[in-house]
C-alpha cells in the first residue's frame, strides 16, 4: 500500500490548478457573484479549452481522444479542480453533459460518431433515464420503444434531465420488453436531438438558479435500429450497459465533493485565524476548532475511501460496494462540512458576498443524484448478503 | 529546425522567498520552472509545429531544453518535456552553486554547443528570481550569433530567416534576423500550453543528458563568480492610496489627479 501521490498525478494536479487560476479566474470575475447562472456559451468555451489541454475527459481511451488516465488520476484531477473554488472549475472536467462511460458499450462506429466529439467537447449529450414515476426505481420506466420495420418508435416522458435543452443527442432508456424490464427488457437508444418527435419540455429549476434540468418528451420519435447502443444485438441490454459504468459516475461525484470540502475548510481555517471576537481570533475557541477539526478528519476519511476505490477500479475490481461507500460518505460529508464552515463564518457565512451560501445549495444535490444516499446504503447492505 | 530553449528552475515565486546568506535559497524549497520560460518552450514548440504542418520547409528538427541548476532543476526540464519538447540537457555541478549571470551564460553556451548544431536559441527576457535580464545577450555573444531581445510575436520562421516583432516603449519593431540566432521572448508572445497526462507520461521516456562542468571542458576558474552582492534590503512597502470622500467634487479631484499623472 502506497499513500504517495504519483509524480504524474501531482503534476497533472498542478497543471489544472495553474490553468484554472490563470485562464478561468479572470472569466469568473466577469460573472455576477450574487447570481448562480453561468452562461451556456461560457460553459462550452471552458469545456472546449479544457479538452484542448487534455483535462476534460482525460480518463477516456487515447484512441477515442482521451488520455487514458487511470481513475485514481481522474479522481485527483477532479479534486484539484474543485479545490480551487472557482465557479468555472466544474466545467474543466466532464459532468453529465459530457462523455459517459456507458457509451463505451457502443459499436466502434457509434463511439467514433458520438463519443469522440463528447471527449473533445465539440458536442454535448444528456442521459435520459429518470422519469416522473421512475427515479431510484429506474427499472420501472414507462418510456417505450416499439419495433416498426427496421426502426424503433419511442414514446414517453423523461424529466430532471441535465443539459436536456442543449444536448446534441440523448442516451434514452426505453422499455422494449415489458415482461423482462431491467433483466433484458430495457434498451438504450442514441437519439439525436434533431430527430422528429424529440421535444424539449419545460425547464425545472432547482435550488440553484439558472436553467436547471429539463423534461424531454418523445412523441412517435422514430430511430433506426443502428441507434441501439451497441447495435441491434444489444437489444434489451441497456440497463446492463449503464450498470457497468456506475462506478465512474460515483467516483466523479466523490472526487468533486472532496475538492469542494477542501476549499470550504480552507475558507473556514483562514477566517478562524483572522476574525477577532472577544479580543482574540475565533479559532482559539474550542467550539470553532471542533467544527474545523471534525471537518478535517471526515474529509481525510472521505478522500481515502475515494482513492482506495479508484485504485481498486484501476486494478480491475468492480468496486460495487466501494463506489457506493465513496459516493455515500463523500456527499454526506461535504454537506456537513459546508454547514459547519457557514457556522464558523457566523452571519457572514449566510451572505451572498461569500461563496459558502451558494455552495451550501449546490452540494445538497449530491446526496440525491447518481443514486440517493438511501440507494447507496441499500447497495452496500446487499453487498454483504442482507 | 533545431531549437534550443533555456529553462530555469526557480523557487516557487508564489511562496515567500527564503534567503541563504545573500543568495536565494534554492535547495529544499518548493521549486517550479520559471513561469517566464513557459513562453519560451511554447514558442519553440509552436515554431516546430508550424514548420511540420506548414509551407515549404520540412518539420524535421527538435526542441531541446537546456538548463543549469541543482539536481532538483530536473523538474523544470521534465515540465518542458511534458509540454512537448523532445529532449533535455541539465548541467549540474556543486561548483556552480551561487553562479552569476556571466558564468551561467558561459555554461549554457558550452552545453548548447556540445548538444550539436542549432538554428535558434530561445530564452525568457529575464528570470523571475534574479531578474538580471542579461543572460540572453551574453549567451548570444558566447555563441557568436545575433540576439533579438523582447520578442512579442514570432511572425515567421523559414528559409534560414526569422521574422519577429520586437516590443519597444512606443510600439514594436519588425525585425528579420538570419539564423542561427538567440531571441528572448516576453510573456505576451503566446499562451503556453498545459501538459496533459499523455504529455507527462511521454516525458518520462524522453532523454535528458546530465552534464557536469568537466563534461563541458570548463573549470572552476572559468565560472568563478565575478560579482558580489554586498547588501540586501527589502523592497519598500507600497504606500496606501489616497481616498477621496465624495462631497460632490470627487470626479473633479480624480480628473485633476489623472491630469497630474499625465494619464489624461
Amino acid at each position: 500500500m502506497d499513500f504517495v501521490v504519483q509524480d504524474e498525478y501531482a503534476e497533472l494536479q498542478r497543471n489544472i490548478t495553474d490553468y484554472i487560476e490563470r485562464e478561468l479566474r479572470p472569466l469568473e470575475a466577469e460573472l455576477d457573484p450574487e447570481k448562480d447562472d453561468v452562461p451556456i456559451e461560457l460553459r462550452d468555451k471552458v469545456r472546449r479549452r479544457s479538452a484542448e489541454f487534455g483535462f476534460y475527459a482525460a480518463d477516456f481511451p487515447e484512441d477515442l481522444g482521451g488520455s487514458g488516465l487511470p481513475q485514481l488520476g481522474m479522481v485527483l484531477l477532479r479534486e484539484a479542480a474543485a479545490r480551487t473554488g472557482c465557479r468555472l472549475a466544474g466545467f474543466t472536467v466532464y459532468g453529465p453533459e459530457g462523455p459517459t462511460g456507458v457509451l463505451l458499450a457502443g459499436t466502434d462506429e457509434q463511439k467514433k460518431k458520438y463519443l469522440t466529439p463528447l471527449i473533445t467537447a465539440e458536442k454535448s449529450m444528456c442521459f435520459a433515464l429518470t422519469e416522473p414515476d421512475a427515479g431510484s426505481d429506474a427499472q420501472n420506466i414507462k418510456t417505450t420503444a416499439v419495433k416498426d420495420g427496421d426502426s424503433w418508435v419511442l414514446n414517453g416522458t423523461k424529466h430532471f434531465i441535465t443539459n436536456g435543452k442543449h444536448a446534441d443527442f440523448a442516451l434514452v432508456f426505453a422499455v422494449t420488453d415489458k415482461e423482462l424490464k431491467g433483466s433484458g427488457g430495457i434498451t438504450a437508444f442514441i437519439v439525436e436531438s434533431s430527430t422528429p418527435g424529440f421535444e424539449v419540455g419545460r425547464g425545472q429549476i432547482g435550488m440553484l438558479e439558472g436553467e436547471g434540468q429539463f423534461e424531454l418528451i418523445f412523441r412517435n420519435c422514430r430511430v433506426s435500429e443502428d441507434q441501439i447502443l451497441g447495435g441491434p444485438e444489444n437489444l434489451g441490454m441497456g440497463f446492463y450497459a449503464a450498470m457497468q459504468f456506475l462506478a465512474m459516475g460515483r467516483l466523479s461525484i466523490a472526487a468533486m465533493c472532496n475538492g469542494i470540502a477542501d476549499y470550504c475548510v480552507k475558507l473556514g481555517i483562514d477566517y478562524a485565524k483572522e476574525r477577532q471576537a472577544f479580543g482574540r481570533p475565533i479559532g482559539k475557541n474550542q467550539y470553532v476548532q471542533g467544527h474545523i477539526v471534525d471537518s478535517l478528519v471526515e474529509l481525510k476519511a472521505s478522500k481515502l475511501i475515494t482513492y482506495e476505490c479508484a485504485d481498486k477500479y484501476d486494478h480491475g475490481d468492480a468496486v460495487i460496494q466501494e463506489s457506493s461507500m465513496a459516493k455515500l460518505y463523500s456527499t454526506e460529508m461535504v454537506n456537513r462540512v459546508v454547514d459547519r464552515m457557514i457556522q464558523v463564518h457566523g452571519g457572514m457565512g449566510w451572505m451572498r458576498e461569500l461563496p459558502l451560501e451558494r455552495i451550501y445549495r449546490l452540494v445538497r444535490i449530491f446526496t440525491l443524484v447518481e443514486g440517493t444516499s438511501e440507494i447507496q446504503k441499500y447497495i452496500i447492505a446487499k453487498s454483504v448478503g442482507l | 529546425m533545431n531549437i534550443v530553449v533555456c529553462v530555469k528552475h526557480i523557487p516557487d515565486p508564489n511562496l515567500p522567498a527564503e534567503m541563504d546568506g545573500k543568495t536565494l535559497k534554492r535547495e529544499g524549497v518548493q521549486g517550479v520552472m520559471d513561469p517566464g520560460d513557459e513562453f519560451g518552450v511554447e514558442a519553440g514548440l509552436q515554431i516546430k509545429e508550424r514548420l511540420a504542418t506548414g509551407d515549404g520547409e520540412s518539420g524535421e528538427g527538435e526542441v531541446t531544453l537546456v538548463s543549469m541548476g541543482p539536481a532538483a532543476a530536473m523538474e523544470a526540464v521534465r515540465r518542458g518535456l511534458s509540454m512537448g519538447a523532445d529532449k533535455g540537457v541539465l548541467v549540474s555541478d556543486d561548483v556552480l552553486k551561487g553562479s552569476d549571470a556571466l558564468a551561467t551564460a558561459k555554461v549554457l553556451s558550452a552545453a548548447i554547443q556540445k548538444n550539436g548544431a542549432f538554428d535558434l536559441v530561445i530564452a525568457g527576457v529575464e528570470s523571475t528570481d534574479g531578474y538580471t535580464g542579461t543572460l540572453p545577450g551574453t549567451l548570444a555573444e558566447f555563441l557568436g550569433v545575433p540576439h533579438v531581445s523582447t520578442v512579442k510575436e514570432i511572425v515567421s520562421a523559414d528559409g534560414g530567416t526569422l521574422k519577429v516583432n520586437r516590443q519597444t516603449a512606443d510600439g514594436y519593431h519588425v525585425v528579420e534576423v538570419g539564423l542561427p540566432a538567440v531571441i528572448s521572448v516576453t510573456a505576451g508572445v503566446n499562451e503556453p500550453r498545459y501538459a496533459s497526462f499523455k504529455g507527462i507520461m511521454a516525458a518520462k521516456k524522453k532523454p535528458v543528458e546530465q552534464l557536469s562542468l568537466s563534461d563541458l571542458d570548463l573549470s572552476g576558474d572559468d565560472v568563478a563568480v565575478k560579482q558580489e552582492v554586498t547588501e540586501l534590503s527589502k523592497a519598500e512597502e507600497r504606500e496606501g492610496g489616497e481616498i477621496i470622500e465624495d462631497d460632490g467634487s470627487a470626479a473633479a479631484k480624480i480628473a485633476d489627479f489623472l491630469k497630474e499623472a499625465k494619464v489624461i
